[in-house]
């Protein structure tokens, strides 16, 4: 033990006697955390501020009342504009799309709900297909709050109901019983509209019509979710993935050095050299941590959830990216052949993983592939413990695959380790 | 102490070692003289049980395994390549490897001082060894390999590319360490080297012995006669009255000068003073190593 001990001290001075190093290893994952939290500190919400082109062809008052609505909702920022100018910033990438409002946008029920003869078209990038559906959603309620205003002005409402009864008149495909059903009702909502006092029409009609209520999935939060919660797993996840590969190229300098050989050479197993590696990586992401976890818990204030189901997190975690760490060094014979293998297969992973992009953007197939990073894994368990509310059952899961890949890394890693020295 | 018998190391299609065989007694420095790639590396390597044979065995000390804790622990090799951590001090660098051997206290730091001071490193054993001179590092290169003082040292070409200076600081050591009764297996490529160091040299080529024995018989066995060249004081007189003297059937006279080859350059000497010419200068230039592999192989140690 004391062996091991002396070799992942002599790491750690190797690895703090390179001002790089310490940037790459300590530095960046806090940059990260900075970066990321400032950008998801709108998490929950989307996008913020999706830049949009709004084409108001209409010109009506319930198109301007529509405009208002989209303008007041802060996901979204509007410029308007003309219709070729719009779709041209369209196809110049400088708006997410462009709303156009047609003529005729604002002449009632008609002309809102007809899907034969849609009223607003959407010009959308190409590039920016989730932005679309995401904006897709804004206009449709933005839509329904602009009707709702209109449904307690009874005016509006009696015409819009004297069309539906000339409509009706007209409908020659509907048989006579049916035909009198429906002018039955209108007719009985007419003189809803004409007879119903002022309060209760506006208990009736008033308020919001797309309204949802949020449900807390969380079981015992108490305090709120801060967006550095979020990201903190994911730098976290960082850290170690710096780690991995400063400590994957480290062996390799040591083979291609000859400094491996001296160990060798030395009353010294092969186990005492690897673990000594695998101690000073481990110790050092331990180290990533302590920084993260003082820096979040003193500057940011974040509440960390469950310790002891985090700290089992963390351990399953370290574990299995130190394993990584020892399959990635046999990738290559030189440093710069590891160092470029390792970041290729590190980067995917994390790509994978969601330690860029949270899991929820990416698409089914890409979700499905996530299983296989253990990215994922990792940030499903420090998820689980810092705001998931995972019980202890819950976290075996992401543990044991953790756990599962990092044996299998490091095993695999030896063996070849091994198999190339001879 | 160290036996190597019928060692065999073939890399894919490349034969390194065939049939390697020697035995090296307690206190005698071996050599290991060869070209690059005869597979002297490759021999150091088998020795230490950084390679596994293909055929034969290796023995340390009546010890079959190298790999066995307390043979290790007997054994210094200094490897070819510089094998030492560019990012620490000297000192960083001989305590940690110090450590690895089971020193500690008072005793690693006495060891510590004494292996400083043994390369000359001493003024500068806090400084980082990347800013060292190459002639430094090979120095501390070798005393990290000292440093518990181990009974058998494996040096591999430990003078690769050092100034002058160091490489007699690192002979000035090996010296040392002969006198304290060490036993030591040197390769080299530098003829000079095996002869001032080695008891013992086995000509290596293409991972054969060719031969082995000591200096002065490998030079009388295969290094061909020794060249004289002596001007006189005044025009010889006759070149019959010199040749009775001279077994070299070709001797070449030139006025005052006389050239001539000879096995045994000191007898021939005392028989030309004999003759009673008075010499003005004296050249000789005895067979060396160099002739020895010359004459064996057919090509010169670094061609």
């Amino acid at each position: 033990m004391k062996k091991l001990l002396f070799l992942a001290v002599k790491d750690l001075r190797v690895l703090l006697s390179d001002k790089g190093n310490i940037f790459w290893v300590f530095g960046f994952p806090v940059l990260f955390a900075l970066f990321f939290g400032a950008i998801y500190s709108g998490a929950g919400k989307g996008p913020s501020g999706m830049k949009i082109a709004v084409v108001d062809e209409d010109k009506s008052e319930f198109s301007s009342s529509y405009i208002s609505k989209l303008e007041s909702d802060e996901a979204l920022q509007i410029v308007h504009l003309s219709r070729e100018d719009a779709i041209e910033q369209v196809r110049k990438g400088k708006v997410a799309a462009a709303v156009i409002l047609n003529k005729g946008f604002g002449e009632g029920f008609e002309a809102l709900f007809n899907s034969d003869d849609p009223r607003l078209e959407i010009a959308s990038d190409p590039s920016r297909r989730m932005e679309s559906g995401y904006l897709q959603g804004l206009l449709a309620k933005a839509q329904f709050e602009a009707l709702g205003d209109k449904f307690i002005d009874r005016k509006w409402m009696r015409e819009q109901v004297n069309l539906w009864r000339e409509d009706m008149k007209n409908a020659n495909e509907l048989d006579a019983e049916q035909a009198e059903l429906y002018l039955n009702f209108i007719d009985s909502f007419d003189t809803l509209l004409k007879d119903a006092n002022e309060e209760s029409f506006n208990l009736g009609f008033d308020g919001d019509m797309l309204n949802f209520a949020k449900l807390d999935v969380s079981r015992e939060y108490e305090g709120p979710i801060t967006p550095f919660q979020i990201t903190f797993p994911q730098v976290l996840l960082w850290g170690f993935l710096m780690c991995t590969a400063t400590f994957a190229v480290s062996i390799v300098k040591e083979r291609t050095n000859g400094t491996f050989d001296r160990l060798r050479i030395g009353p010294l197993g092969y186990a005492h050299i690897l673990g000594g590696k695998g101690l000073a990586c481990f110790l050092t992401c331990i180290f990533i941590i302590c920084i993260l976890f003082f820096g979040a818990k003193v500057i940011f204030k974040m509440p960390m959830g469950n310790l002891p189901l985090f700290i089992l997190g963390v351990l399953c975690t370290i574990l299995c990216f130190v394993g990584l760490m020892m399959f990635i060094c046999t990738l290559g014979r030189t440093e710069q052949s590891v160092g470029a293998a390792g970041w290729a297969i590190l980067m995917i992973m994390g790509m994978l993983g969601g330690a860029m992009m949270p899991l929820a953007f990416m698409p089914s197939w890409l979700r499905a592939l996530s299983h296989f990073s253990p990215v994922k894994w990792g940030i499903l368990a420090l998820e689980g413990a810092i705001w998931r509310d995972f019980r202890f059952t819950e976290m075996i899961s992401p543990c044991l695959v953790l756990l599962a890949i990092g044996i299998s890394a490091f095993s695999l890693g030896v063996f070849m380790l091994r198999r190339q020295e001879n | 102490m160290i036996k190597a018998a019928n060692l065999k190391k073939r890399y894919g299609d490349i034969v390194a070692l065939n049939d390697v065989s020697f035995e090296v007694d307690k206190g005698e420095t071996f050599g290991l003289l060869g070209p690059n790639g005869a597979g002297k590396t490759t021999t150091i390597q088998l020795l230490c049980g950084l390679l596994k044979p293909d055929g034969g065995a290796v023995e340390l000390d009546g010890k079959r395994d190298p790999s066995l804790v307390e043979v290790r622990l007997s054994l210094g090799v200094v490897p070819q390549a510089l094998a030492i951590y560019e990012e620490l001090s000297a000192e960083e660098n001989l305590r940690f490897f110090g450590r690895i051997y089971g020193l500690s206290g008072r005793q690693l730091k006495e060891r510590l001082r004494s292996c400083l001071e043994l390369a000359g490193l001493r003024e500068r054993s806090k400084g980082r060894v990347s800013k060292y001179s190459g002639g430094m590092k090979r120095r501390l290169n070798m005393i990290c390999s000292f440093l518990h003082e181990p009974p058998i040292l494996l040096l591999d070409e430990p003078t690769v590319g050092v100034d002058p200076q160091s490489r007699n600081l690192i002979f000035d050591t090996i010296e040392d360490m002969k006198k304290q009764g060490r036993t030591i297996i040197y390769t080299t490529h530098y003829m000079e080297e095996a002869q001032r160091l080695c008891d013992r040299v086995a000509i290596l080529d293409h991972g054969r012995i060719l031969d082995m024995d000591s200096v002065e018989n490998l030079i009388v066995k295969h290094g061909g006669p020794s060249h004289i060249e002596a001007e006189f004081e005044e025009r010889l007189s006759g070149p019959d009255k010199i040749r009775p003297f001279i077994e070299d059937k070709n001797i070449q006279f030139e006025e005052t000068k006389i050239r001539f080859a000879t096995s045994q350059p000191m007898q021939s000497l005392a028989m030309l003073n004999r003759s009673g010419a008075r010499f003005r200068s004296l050249k000789v230039q005895t067979a060396n190593l160099e002739d020895v592999f010359l004459n064996l192989t057919g090509r010169r140690l670094r061609d």
